[in-house]
């Protein structure tokens, strides 16, 4: 321990959040991938205030984790990555059904999670909870997958626009999106 | 993910991101974030821990409500460990050796190939 954390307690240096930009382009540039990848980046960001009390309102529940699939390989607890598991169009599945979702097809933690409770990327059960609580005042009646692309130009022009068209036909009130 | 939200938002829905990528989600931009220190994997909660996977979503929430504008982080108190050298694993260069880089890479062109095969196969297949 340092003088400094000893005397005034502080926290180590590296224990601060993942420098994950940096980190990233330093590996594949290792690795030996020329150009880095340039990560969506925006000075504008958009704000919808809520309007209606959590209460009252319909939320919706956006994952990028990945209907598990038989016939695709492993796909965990603890599965290598694994891009034949992954999907590339937006899907849908009803809040009401209990769901079997993956995420051996991105790159998470594989050293420090072992990936064996949907509950820590998939929180549905928990949403509907807290609708059954009154703490929201309900679920809307399907959630959906976000494809986990690597090009920009289709999340921006193909995903996005059908996430929003599905949200719409949902009439949700406000939307979780939890990403992996 | 971000993008996501940004599009929902920009369209009169309001949204809050659950994540454990703190600087790529802020590089984006978005309305309003949760941010758990944890490995990537685990946006809602320590794995088989119920009551931290609901006080992460009731967090998830309260961002939701009571963000004041745009570029709302706010980061979970839990922590993931009281050691913090888990976070200087993922992906660090300098932890691998030079035999460990060349297998990832052959195995990061081997699966680059697949996903390029299912992304490029007739929708009826998918």
């Amino acid at each position: 321990m340092s003088e400094r954390e000893e005397e005034f307690g502080f926290a180590p240096e590296d224990d601060a959040p993942i420098p994950y930009l940096q980190r990233i382009r330093d590996y594949y540039q290792a690795l030996g991938y020329g150009a880095p990848y340039r990560w969506a980046h925006y000075a504008e960001v958009p704000f919808a205030p809520l309007r209606t009390p959590l209460a009252r309102s319909r939320i919706g529940l956006v994952t990028t984790a990945a209907p598990y699939q038989r016939d695709k390989g492993d796909q965990g607890p603890g599965a290598p990555y694994n891009a034949a598991a992954k999907f590339y169009t937006v899907y849908s599945g009803a809040s009401a059904a209990e769901h079997d979702l993956r995420i051996a097809h991105v790159g998470y933690d594989r050293a420090h999670t072992t990936a064996d409770d949907g509950n820590t990327w998939f929180p549905l059960p928990a949403l509907r909870r807290l609708a059954a609580a009154g703490r929201i005042g309900e679920v809307a009646p399907r959630f959906h997958g976000a494809p986990t692309n690597r090009s920009h130009r289709a999340t921006l022009e193909r995903d996005c626009p059908e996430l929003l068209a599905r949200v719409r036909e949902d009439k949700a009130d406000a939307v979780i999106l939890v990403a992996v | 993910m971000s993008l996501a939200a940004r599009h929902l938002e920009a369209n009169g829905i309001p949204t809050v991101i659950m994540g454990c990528a703190k600087d790529i989600v802020e590089y984006c931009g978005v309305p309003r974030f949760l941010f758990s220190d944890f490995p990537l994997g685990n946006p809602a909660g320590r794995p088989n821990d119920p009551e931290s996977q609901a006080a992460t979503l009731e967090l998830a929430l309260r961002v939701l409500e009571g963000a004041p504008g745009p570029r709302t982080t706010v980061q979970s108190p839990l922590r993931w460990s009281a050691d913090p050298a888990w976070k200087l694993d993922f992906s660090n260069i300098a932890r691998l050796a030079p035999e460990e880089i060349a297998r990832r890479r052959a195995e990061f062109d081997r699966q680059k190939e697949i996903a390029r095969t299912i992304r490029t196969a007739p929708r009826a297949t998918r």
